[in-house]
């Protein structure tokens, strides 16, 4: 084992929406590590699975959700003193010691997060004295003033109901509680997708501080590529609930291997650098209830081949550095050659020129 | 354009078979009643038997024929009622949600002075005023019942309707320069489809309340049978008391189960107006046979692993 | 603080229509109740209060309307309902006598269906697609049974069959009411029974009301974010419960007017004191003045109610609350 240890183990992991005979799987087959202190981006549309994924993972979600397959291993401590979970063995009493303490969520809507009939500083009050029973209110108070401060409010902001409070003031709070009792591993849900565009640029840049101060892991969950460049050391893009491409960060963004990432880049605007011309992914994402054969993506997809439209691509190695992408175009077998676009060469540290 | 597709549950399958009966009984009640409900002839205060079926009266009447002779009446003054008083919400909530402004306030403060003043009391007072030639009909009974009933739905219409307006199909409409009356009724109208029926089954629900409950109070006709008459003169003559459930019992399990039969429908509307009591609603039959053994605790996804072909290490 | 205002002014105007209904209605009627009235009560009444009864009824017709309405209103305001026909005393003095017995027991039993049914209602909307859905038919069915009906048929059950309860009354006649324990005892074991009948019958729609409002508030982010918070059930519950009370709040104006014409007819077959046992001794005296009164007692009484339950609303909604604070 390396200095680093993997926080996160996943493997083979499958998701059913409804029960027996009418399940629909919305995630299917997905494995992945995530080192700690490293952040993990997800990126892809509405109903891609990434949320399925990460709530899965945390067996937050819903009815008629079900986890039908998989391991997922959750290991914290440091070196020589680890503890593993098994998150899906575990019983409703290990998840709620593990839960916030260790592993904290961080949703789309801040407003709908925060229960409209409390004041943010009794949010903050009940979480605290839920993992320490021991703790004054006094402690508590400060606590939740000094958690405030991190994300630069000022403590009268406990005193406010939700509703009370600006867009990008409702997230910050949120972020601030997620991190309230140091957990290991945060996941953020879209945190800046239901914010305006200069208020997300400093939330974004807030995270990336306070996780260099702090030292957690992150998922993030975005279908905003070029937002999670910044923040994450990989990358890892889902459609109709598989991953299609997992490449580092920058690779990624600068050279995508699947057509699908192609198209989600050119979908959203770069945060800064020159303006391109978005050209989007023609169609709509696909009804989980009847796939296409072959590729999930062939339909949409404007290099699709024949072989795309009646087998499935594995999701293998396609360079030297041992990026996965889950595409025929790489495979010499199949394509003669790879389109230019799905070719570029990315070298390390010169992308800012 | 959303049509009206209940979820096919055994609670509206069942609530649509029992409102299906008495509303066959309405039709045919007093036709195949054996006896009239009126005569007197039968030996008094007699347990059910073969020959009564539901036992007779103290002053010898057969409780059976009474009771499917009753059902037409009150069925009918429920429903029409209902129908009287829907109508009125209609334009009343539509035009309150839709035009807004001044109509908007004058026509909901109607409605809250409706929906404040109690309906009973108020009934009481305005039928001890009815005439006695007035008085024997029961159907003008229903049509005051249903001025005291209409608010409430008024109220739900206007919001759904206030809700509507903004969207982008009215929105459309009114561009392309269609009439007010136009977007009211032909693009608002069929959108409002679930909450009115709702408010339809709730309006019957309280007409029929109201009724049967004057009726036992003896302020409706005498004459005539509803299952509010039913229960007045056993009221009247202490057959609680004196034990005679089979008088009892009848008229009064009729109307609560055509209050149930109503409620039980709109349980299906309810879940389709509101997919959050639908979504992951799994009973505990439908659980057993896929074999889960509790049901989703919220925040606790089961785990169930269906492809028995790799070996778990973990479990 | 406008909220509340603006509510006051709803209840101020539907007191006024109220008021003023009750002075149109015997106007409107072909008829004139006035004549048989005056007829009973010769000799009975004052010629004063003979005249305060005719202009309550609208008999004084050589009076322009414009004054006889306005007489009305000073009339009431001085609490002068009219005298009672069948009773010969006066209507404020009769209904004062009785409305502590009605608001005794609505208010007792109102207050406890609507605590069990809420707590219900909270239990079983947590509790969906396990077993205990199976009280939702036979709540609902609870829910559509008349009063009355319940009342006749837990009197057939209960007191006359097994002799658990006491039939009628609000207490053993024999007792001398006042302070002593005799009589306090009594006065409880009488009231069983009908509040149970009133309970019985109104909780099953707070409770699925509860229940419906559960659901949909579990499906809220909030509650999902207080799971993943690791707080205990208890809690996530509370959280749940606490936003989902407020329709139910919001819905008491409505609720109330049900809850109380039910329970005016549970007097009647309890044979219990209060204004609804005394609304149907009106209506068969055809005594209008006290139909009147009664009327106007019960309309009021259901306005005051739905204006503590706004007063409630507005202090549990802190969006409504401190939206007019500032």
């Amino acid at each position: 084992m390396t200095l680093e240890h993997n926080i996160l183990d996943v493997q083979d992991f499958c998701v059913d929406y409804g029960y027996g005979e009418s399940a629909v799987r919305a995630v299917s087959d997905v494995s992945f590590t995530l080192g700690a202190s490293r952040v993990l981006g997800v990126a892809g549309e509405s109903g891609s699975g990434k949320s399925t994924l990460v709530y899965g993972l945390t067996r937050l979600l819903r009815a008629p959700g079900v986890i039908s397959d998989g391991e997922v291993t959750f290991t914290i401590g440091a070196e020589g003193d680890q503890r593993a979970f098994d998150l899906l063995a575990a019983t409703e009493q290990d998840l709620r010691a593990i839960r916030w303490s260790h592993i904290s969520i961080v949703l789309q809507s801040a407003l709908s997060a925060l229960n409209p009939m409390r004041r943010i500083g009794r949010e903050f009050d009940e979480v605290l004295r839920t993992h320490d029973k021991n703790s004054s209110k006094e402690s508590r108070h400060e606590r939740a003033i000094e958690l405030l401060a991190m994300v630069g409010l000022d403590a009268d902001r406990l005193d406010r109901f939700p509703h009370e409070l600006s867009g990008g003031q409702r997230q910050r709070i949120m972020i601030a509680m997620a991190l309230a009792l140091r957990p290991e591993l945060v996941i953020m849900d879209e945190p800046t997708t239901a914010l305006d565009v200069v208020t997300q640029r400093e939330i974004v840049s807030e995270l990336y501080e306070l996780r260099r101060q702090l030292g957690f892991a992150m998922i993030f969950i975005t279908h905003d590529l070029s937002l999670l460049v910044e923040l994450a050391d990989e990358i890892m893009v889902m459609y109709a609930g598989h991953i299609v491409e997992r490449a580092a960060a920058t690779d990624l963004y600068h050279a995508p291997r699947h057509p699908y990432t192609l198209g989600l880049m050119n979908s959203f605007p770069p945060l800064h650098g020159e303006r391109k011309e978005l050209s989007g992914i023609p169609g709509t994402p696909p009804d989980l209830k009847s796939l296409p054969a072959g590729c999930s993506f062939s339909p949409r997809c404007a290099y699709a081949m024949d072989i795309c439209h009646s087998s499935k691509p594995p999701l293998v190695p396609v360079d030297e550095t041992g990026r996965l992408a889950a595409c025929w175009l790489h495979d010499p077998s199949h394509s003669h050659s790879v389109p230019v676009e799905l070719a570029r060469k990315h070298v390390r540290g010169v992308e800012a020129q | 354009m959303r049509s009206l597709q209940i979820p096919k549950s055994p609670k509206v399958i069942s609530g649509v078979v029992i409102l299906g009966v008495f509303i066959v009984l309405t039709v045919i009640g007093p036709w195949i009643a054996p006896y009239s409900p009126n005569t007197n002839r039968f030996s008094t205060s007699q347990m059910p038997s073969w020959h009564h079926l539901l036992g007779t009266t103290l002053l010898g009447q057969d409780v059976f024929s009474q009771l499917l002779v009753g059902c037409r009446e009150t069925m009918v003054v429920g429903f029409v009622a209902g129908f009287i008083a829907t109508v009125l919400s209609i334009v009343v909530g539509l035009a309150a949600g839709y035009i807004g402004g001044k109509t908007d306030e004058g026509l909901s403060l109607l409605s809250n002075v409706f929906l404040a003043i109690p309906g009973l009391p108020l009934m009481i007072v305005i039928n001890s005023y009815l005439p006695p030639g007035k008085q024997a009909n029961p159907l003008v009974i229903g049509v005051v019942i249903s001025l005291t009933g209409w608010a409430w739905g008024a109220r739900v219409l206007r919001a759904q309707t206030m809700s509507l307006r903004d969207r982008d199909f009215v929105e459309a409409a009114r561009i392309i320069g269609e009439s007010r009356r136009r977007i009211m009724f032909g693009e608002i109208g069929p959108n409002l489809l679930p909450v009115l029926a709702s408010s339809l089954l709730f309006t019957i629900l309280y007409a029929v309340g109201l009724f049967t409950t004057l009726a036992f109070l003896g302020l409706t006709p005498l004459s005539t049978w509803n299952w509010g008459t039913m229960l007045y003169w056993s009221n009247t003559q202490n057959a609680a008391i004196a034990g005679q459930w089979w008088w009892v019992g009848p008229p009064g399990i009729a109307i609560a189960l055509v209050g149930t039969s109503l409620a039980l429908i709109n349980f299906g509307i309810d879940e389709f107006i509101n997919p959050r009591l639908r979504a992951g609603g799994l009973s505990a039959r439908q659980r057993r046979k896929v074999g889960m053994s509790r049901r989703p605790h919220l925040g606790f996804t089961p785990v169930r692993r269906v492809s028995a072909t790799k070996p778990t290490g973990s479990n | 603080m406008r909220v509340i205002l603006r509510r006051l002014g709803v209840y101020a105007f539907t007191a006024w229509v109220t008021i003023t209904v009750n002075f149109i209605l015997p106007r409107l009627m072909p008829g004139n109740p006035f004549d048989q009235i005056a007829a009973k009560l010769t000799g009975v009444v004052t010629a004063q209060e003979l005249q305060a009864i005719k202009i309550q009824l609208g008999g004084d017709i050589n009076q322009p309307m414009i004054e006889q309405y306005w007489h009305y209103l000073n009339q009431l305001a001085h609490f002068n309902l009219g005298v009672s026909i069948t009773l010969s005393s006066p209507v404020s003095t009769i209904l004062a006598g009785q409305i502590w017995w009605t608001v005794g027991l609505i208010g007792v039993a109102a207050v406890l269906s609507f605590l069990i049914g809420t707590v219900l209602g909270v239990v079983f909307g947590w509790m969906r697609g396990s077993r205990a859905d199976n009280v939702i038919p036979v709540a609902t069915f609870l829910q559509s049974v008349p009063y009355y009906f319940l009342g006749t048929v837990l009197i057939m059950a209960f007191a006359s069959h097994w002799h658990f309860f006491p039939l009628e009354n609000a207490y053993d006649l024999s007792i001398t009411p006042g302070w002593h324990w005799d009589f306090i005892s009594s006065l409880l074991r009488h009231s069983e029974l009908p509040i149970l009948s009133i309970v019985l019958s109104s909780l099953a729609g707070w409770m699925l009301g509860m229940r419906n409002m559960m659901v949909t508030i579990a499906g809220e982010d909030f509650v999902l974010m207080a799971v993943a918070k690791g707080l205990p059930r208890r809690r996530v519950i509370w959280h749940a419960a606490r936003s989902a009370i407020l329709p139910s709040i919001a819905n008491f104006t409505l609720a109330i007017g049900l809850l109380v014409s039910g329970s005016l007819l549970v007097e009647q077959i309890f044979n219990y004191p209060g204004v609804g046992n005394l609304i149907l001794e009106a209506v068969g005296g055809e005594d209008y003045p006290l139909i009147q009164g009664i009327f106007l007692l019960i309309t009021f009484t259901v306005l005051g109610a739905s204006f503590l339950a706004d007063i409630l609303y507005y202090v549990l909604d802190p969006r409504i609350r401190t939206a007019t604070a500032h």
